[in-house]
């Protein structure tokens, strides 16, 4: 019923929970971890937990860092609070011995949580039981206006990647553009790039340029792999624009297609090819550009 | 919330916007206690900002319309908690709630049934900082059924209480909504007595309760009225709101209060009294306000949306020339 070995996980939370509360919290959380509590008390637990913990950002070192990475790939809790942590390893206590009652119960929390209870929901998408069963409430969370309860579902969250399907998907990648988040940090951006994204991009830049309005540079790392006779065009255009930054992509998009027109314009700009070759040019290095400039 | 029909050419004509009474409490923060901001517009939040407010309170209550489900009232509670806070966190204003079943929609009680029993799942969220508004409207058995229990939920979860007082039948409402209260053991200083006047303010101050006014046209205070007020009976246990609504009321009313209360002399620091500090004394015994908060959620899009990267941009909302006629 869970796609990944929960007990270790929960084991290394339980470590960096320990490390991040006083003693008598920890012993509550451990009760109400422990406790196979019956609904109501479950739903107030996760309710007041920030009355409980407190929201300091919690400290997670780089080797229980990659720990984490290794159990669940894509998985990260950097820059997360405490009550936030506490509550997934709340849930991940949750009975699911019964699907459609865990279901049933963990949705009833999603209806009536306020913004911090979403985040930390939408985080735990990855390490709930049943899977399959959220690809719905995922796709829902993408839709929300809400910044923060946005960024938890589309950044750093191994989950999209892997249960959304393509229209689903496209529409993460859409909106997440559309709202400017951290496109570099939406967890296999590349794998799951295709070729209806790529025109539904292609087609958001030229309203774009009609309306004279910006483009996110990291647009075009979901056009890379589809550059064909049809866009190439669209290529050019940024690729001659007179923002660094869009040269850059422009150059990243190339790199990553094998139409025989973007490698000639790749190897015509020497300098941005060898950036990228020498691994100085990458998506992320565009990102934190981008954040610098602004 | 109402309107009178005698009004002359004069009183319908747009009035050009001056704000430079502003000039006067430049610098000095408000905090209101009272405001239902559902209601209330994008411009609103931005003027606000600008006037100084940096918290304020949203408490539950009618939203003109009858609800007919319980879904509705959740979805309302949420919002509160959800959507209204972020909204209010794009203006640089922090957002609390109280939570509570109003007196009106006490009236219908198989729905009322229902609402009691969300009401634990909202009141232990984050920033919800009482049980509110409740109390009185007509003066009916269901209403007081309600208001009972929901005291009792205030007292287990050690929140305090927003009462509202009743348009009609004033006086006798408010006295018969403090008795209850006592008579449920509620400690008077857990309690904010709102919609006070010149009629019932002594009866609540004298019982220990706090004494909440609202000025907003025509109904309710006149915010000269609530100069003569704090003149009378200092600021101990006094604060001063809006309930801006769905009605002609003015989002601004405490900073408009505090220029009045600066122009006939009362002091800065009773002004920050009754247009601040007294509000967050009274709502923070909830544990759930922290003043520093006001200066983070000037930055907290910026650092939250971002998971703690404050670098990147995005967060608050632009602002736009009102005056251009070129909308980009």
């Amino acid at each position: 019923m869970f796609s990944y070995p929960v007990k270790e996980l929960s084991t290394i939370i339980s470590t960096i929970i320990e490390k991040n509360v006083n003693k008598e919290v920890f012993n509550w959380l451990q009760e109400k971890i422990h406790g196979n509590l019956p609904s109501a008390q479950f739903n107030a637990a996760f309710a007041m937990m920030p009355r409980k913990t407190g929201k300091t950002e919690i400290t997670i070192t780089d080797t229980v860092s990659n720990e984490i990475d290794q159990i669940y790939p894509g998985l990260s809790f950097e820059g997360w609070t405490i009550d936030r942590l506490s509550r997934i390893w709340l849930l991940m206590s949750r009975d699911s011995e019964q699907e459609n009652a865990y279901v049933a119960a963990i949705e009833n929390l999603f209806l009536a949580a306020d913004m911090n209870e979403l985040v930390a929901l939408y985080s735990a998408l990855p390490v709930l039981a049943y899977p399959a069963r959220w690809k719905a409430r995922c796709a829902e969370g993408v839709r929300s206006n809400i910044g923060v309860v946005g960024t938890a579902v589309i950044c750093n969250n191994p989950y999209p990647a892997a249960w959304l399907d393509d229209p689903a998907w496209n529409q993460l990648v859409m909106k997440a553009i559309f709202t400017d988040k951290p496109v570099d940090r939406i967890y296999e951006i590349d794998r799951r790039a295709n070729a209806e994204l790529a025109n539904i991009l292609l087609d958001y830049a030229h309203e774009r340029w009609a309306a004279g309005r910006k483009i996110n540079p990291q647009l075009w790392r979901s056009v890379g792999k589809f550059i064909d006779e049809k866009n190439f065009a669209d290529i050019e255009r940024i690729g001659n624009s007179n923002d660094p930054l869009e040269r850059e992509a422009a150059a990243l998009a190339c790199y990553n297609s094998n139409f025989l027109q973007a490698k000639e314009w790749l190897n015509r700009h020497e300098n941005l090819k060898s950036a990228i070759e020498n691994k100085s040019l990458t998506w992320s290095s565009l990102a934190l550009e981008m954040a610098m400039g602004s | 919330m109402c309107c009178s029909n005698n009004n002359s050419e004069k009183d319908i004509q747009l009035v050009k916007q001056d704000s430079s009474y502003l000039e006067l409490i430049k610098g000095m923060q408000f905090f209101d206690p009272h405001i239902h901001m559902t209601s209330r517009t994008t411009d609103d939040y931005q003027a606000m900002a600008d006037a100084g407010i940096v918290g304020l309170i949203e408490p539950a209550f009618w939203l003109g319309q009858p609800r007919t489900g319980v879904d509705t009232f959740r979805d309302y509670y949420s919002s509160l908690i959800g959507w209204e806070r972020f909204r209010s966190s794009q203006f640089g204003i922090k957002h609390y709630s109280t939570i509570g079943l109003n007196s009106r929609e006490a009236n219908n009680e198989a729905l009322a049934e229902q609402v009691m029993e969300l009401l634990p799942l909202f009141v232990y969220k984050e920033g919800v900082v009482g049980v509110g508004e409740i109390g009185f409207d007509d003066q009916t058995a269901a209403e007081e059924k309600y208001y009972r229990l929901q005291l009792e939920l205030a007292k287990e979860a050690g929140l305090p209480v927003q009462i509202h007082t009743p348009h009609r039948d004033k006086k006798r409402g408010t006295t018969r909504s403090m008795d209850i209260a006592i008579e449920h053991g509620l400690d008077p200083y857990m309690v904010i007595v709102d919609h006070n006047n010149e009629e019932t303010v002594k009866e609540v101050l004298d019982r220990g309760f706090w004494a909440g006014f609202t000025i907003y046209p025509f109904t309710k205070m006149s915010n000269e009225r609530m100069v003569d007020i704090v003149k009378q009976y200092g600021t101990e246990r006094i604060m001063i709101n809006s309930a801006a609504d769905w009605g002609i009321s003015d989002p601004l009313a405490v900073p408009k209060t505090a220029v009045l209360m600066k122009m006939r002399g009362i002091t800065d620091e009773d002004i920050r009294m009754v247009t601040y500090q007294n509000a967050i004394t009274a709502f923070g015994q909830s544990g759930q306000i922290d003043e520093a908060d006001f200066a983070a959620v000037k930055e907290i899009d910026q650092s939250r949306k971002f998971s703690g990267n404050t670098v990147l941009r995005g967060g608050q909302q632009p602002r736009i020339d009102k005056n251009s006629i070129f909308i980009q």
